[in-house]
């Protein structure tokens, strides 16, 4: 049985609320993985074009902090994913408030209890005058996968203070969707932060077309300017907010790290304990010149890829490796799956992917057995099992992980097909 | 055609902007030498015809077109609004038309020195050694970071032959004229009128638009009246003391003749000033909740001359305060009764 258990001061639970907050942006639910020193938290969007992890040092974020996987020995991890929702719920704002009012807490203590029959990650609000929540919340073991990032390969590089972004952010307008970051020519010295949306309307529809932006920044008002210029690199703004916005909290600084345009960037920034890294796809060039590309390696770019028990993404071999890596189940996929594919199409942000590569991020389904599906058509002519159908369970149990406890509306398989067989 | 200007007081344009959005989503824009117009003509609700002199909101104002130097223009208010907002803190604003790729748009050029923030100055590096830590170098050059913003707003240029056919309402003389009391004070309490109005209709029977039916009343004798009846309830409010401003013979059709035959002369004949008498008072029917958004007015902080045309239409004229007291800048909103 896992041990984790871990005490949080009001400071740190309410970052933890903020950093939720943040990750919630991302996806519904958040995958943890909790190591011997320490605990990360990730996020994948459900078009796989954005991931987040945000690492928590056990020693420094925590007042205390205690992990023993059941197995892996030092490496050992315990990883579950719990909706976001519902950890928020907990995780409220105002959890540390100095003057003591409703709802703020003196420590917040966290184990988790796992056994044959229920996996609860329980959580206890130790608040004033003795009173002490307790929250028990269900969650599911997965695997959990990181981004790979390579930072040697991102040569461009720029920080910036929080703060300054989120007032860039402030100017945006509501519901574009697509962030251009230009660095000006050479001897420019601006840097031209760019929100707009690629649509094609015509007729009274030009008018429904959502503000565009531009902010131009000169480049000493960054911490570390240093890009390739006249390079655009696009990502989305709904992220880019999330991420500024989460920084600015910590009033810290936000780091960037990219190659080129559709090959993956980076924003990174942390304090006291936390360190947060963002992993973005990136589109093309927006209109304006080609760039000289860098060598890049001969492998799709790839947001991410699996990389089972790998420790930190700056840790994680560069993007190349992962072909030697393959399992043979995935080394079956189509050649065609790792040819490098540059995306002609600018207003797409999401990577190109086939069904095999998709399915490569679904969780690993632990209960690969047979099952019965429904078929509603009763389509008396399909087969020699006209009401039943094997091929269509597939997409139901995908619904049944996905959309989880709240997602009671299907039947549930109640026989194996072997079973059934005989019935017949 | 050009147009082209420096935005000279940004806070009314904002609040000019956002006003007058709470009506209708689009503006009629007409641009010309002497004045800028805003109208918005909804489909349904209160029409607005806003005639502001340049130096409202304007200078360094130039516009030229084949129409006599007129442009005619349909923005959309929601996005301008948020251009102008992100203008608040500037130190400049300029606004043109201008085309993008054969679109026509008016692109906003603001001019902003940030707000430095100062918690840099230690910089946090937490546990993170990717070679290069935050330098100190915001430690000096605080104050002059500037940072430029391009708004671009997407408008659609109106042809004379498109614009001719819009006229403002024609509506005879009112037969009570009255400054109405702070507009926050009657919007605060029409929006609790309409909100119990609203609150009853969800048990009982009937179609909400009808409950929340205002009855606003005024005088020739300083008092408006403002009420709502439903089935289970009967409300109002009176003002008393206000002025009825009297009218300008050079203004009237027929000078001191015409203000001795005007409605409002008779009117003044009906009613008393403690508005209990039965007798005197010009009355419309309106919609609570197209009320609450011509109140948005309000917060332009101009005065307020309202206009009754008994049983037929509610004109308010709001004349925003300038500097130098000529060339007055004036917004009118045509509000029509409803009949019984």
């Amino acid at each position: 049985m896992v041990v984790l258990n871990f005490t949080l001061t009001p400071e740190a639970a309410s970052e933890i609320h903020d950093l939720l907050v943040c990750l919630g942006k991302f996806s519904d639910t958040v995958a943890i993985e909790a190591r011997r020193e320490r605990f990360t938290f990730t996020a994948l969007n459900s078009s796989k074009s954005a991931y987040a992890a945000a690492t928590l040092v056990g020693k420094q974020f925590f007042s205390t902090y205690e992990c023993v996987p059941t197995q892996g020995g030092p490496d050992g991890r315990f990883t579950c994913s719990i909706y976001t929702r519902a950890l928020l719920s907990v995780f409220k704002a105002r959890l540390h408030d100095p003057l003591g009012r409703d709802g703020a807490i003196s420590r917040c203590e966290v184990s988790v209890q796992e056994n044959a029959n229920t996996c609860r990650f329980i959580v206890k609000m130790v608040c004033n005058q003795g009173v002490i929540k307790t929250y028990k919340l269900t969650y599911e073991a997965v695997d959990v996968m990181h981004a790979l990032f390579d930072r040697n390969m991102a040569k461009n590089r720029w920080s910036m203070r929080a703060g300054g972004l989120r007032e860039y952010v402030e100017y945006f307008g509501t519901r574009t969707e697509m962030l251009d970051i230009f660095s000006g020519e050479e001897g420019d010295g601006r840097v031209v932060f760019k929100s707009f949306t690629e649509k094609i309307s015509n007729g009274k529809e030009v008018l429904k077309h959502p503000l565009v932006t531009a902010v131009a920044v000169n480049t000493s008002d960054f911490e570390e300017f240093n890009v390739q210029p006249g390079m655009h690199i696009i990502i989305s703004v709904k992220d880019f907010k999330a991420i500024v916005i989460h920084a600015d909290t910590l009033k810290t600084s936000v780091k960037a790290f990219y190659s080129q345009p559709t090959r993956p960037l980076q924003f990174s920034y942390g304090s006291d304990g936390l360190l947060c890294e963002f992993t973005l796809m990136t589109s093309g060039d927006y209109n304006g010149p080609a760039t000289a590309p860098t060598p890049a390696p001969q492998i799709p770019s790839r947001l991410a890829s699996r990389a089972q028990s790998a420790t930190d993404s700056r840790s994680m071999p560069p993007p190349t490796s992962p072909a030697s890596r393959r399992s043979a189940r995935r080394q079956a996929a189509p050649r065609k799956a790792s040819s490098p594919k540059p995306q002609p199409d600018p207003e797409s942000l999401f990577v190109n992917q086939d069904e095999e590569e998709d399915s490569r991020w679904e969780p690993l389904d632990h209960n690969e057995e047979e099952t019965l599906g429904w078929d509603a058509a009763a389509d008396r002519d399909a087969g020699s099992f006209p009401t039943f159908r094997d091929s269509g369970s597939f997409s139901k149990v995908e619904v049944a992980t996905t959309v989880g406890a709240d997602g009671m509306e299907g039947i549930a398989p109640s026989q194996r097909v072997s079973q059934v067989k005989g019935l017949w | 055609m050009r147009f082209k200007a420096s935005i000279q007081n940004i806070t009314t344009f904002t609040k000019l902007t956002a006003s007058l959005n709470s009506l209708g989503p689009l503006a009629w824009v007409k641009l010309s030498d002497d004045q800028v117009c805003f109208t918005i003509i909804p489909e349904q609700g209160t029409q607005v015809w806003a005639a502001l002199s340049i130096d409202t909101i304007f200078e360094t104002y130039t516009v030229q077109s084949a129409a006599n130097n007129v442009i005619n223009l349909e923005v959309p208010l929601g996005p301008l609004n948020r251009a102008l907002k992100s203008a608040l803190n500037a130190t400049s604003a300029q606004i043109r038309l201008t085309k993008k790729d054969n679109m026509p748009l008016l692109a906003l050029t603001i001019v902003t020195t940030s707000s430095s923030n100062t918690y840099s100055a230690f910089p946090t590096g937490g546990a993170n050694d990717d070679g290069f830590d935050a330098p100190f170098d915001d430690l000096g050059g605080g104050g002059n970071r500037e940072t430029i913003i391009t708004q671009e707003v997407p408008v659609r240029v109106l042809g004379p032959d498109v614009v001719s056919g819009l006229h403002e309402p024609q509506c005879r003389e009112p037969d009570v004229h009255i400054i109405l009391p702070p507009l926050m004070q009657l919007k605060s309490i029409s929006d609790r009128f309409t909100k119990l109005a609203l609150a009853g209709a969800r048990t009982g029977a009937g179609s909400s638009a009808a409950r929340t039916r205002l009855d606003m009343a005024a005088n020739m004798h300083g008092c408006l009246k403002m009420s709502i009846k439903t089935d289970a309830m009967s409300i109002s409010s009176v003002w008393t003391d206000l002025s009825n401003p009297e009218l300008d013979p050079s203004q009237v059709a027929g000078g001191t003749i015409g203000i001795a035959e005007h409605p409002s002369t008779r009117m003044k004949l009906l009613g008393s000033a403690d508005g209990r008498s039965d007798q005197g008072w010009a009355s419309v029917r309106i919609d609570g909740r197209d009320w609450g958004k011509v109140m948005s007015v309000g917060r332009l902080g101009g005065r307020v001359i309202a206009c009754f045309c008994h049983e037929h239409a509610l004109i308010l004229y709001v004349y925003l305060p300038t500097d130098n007291g000529e060339d007055e800048s004036v917004l009118t909103y045509y509000v029509s009764s409803y009949s019984a």
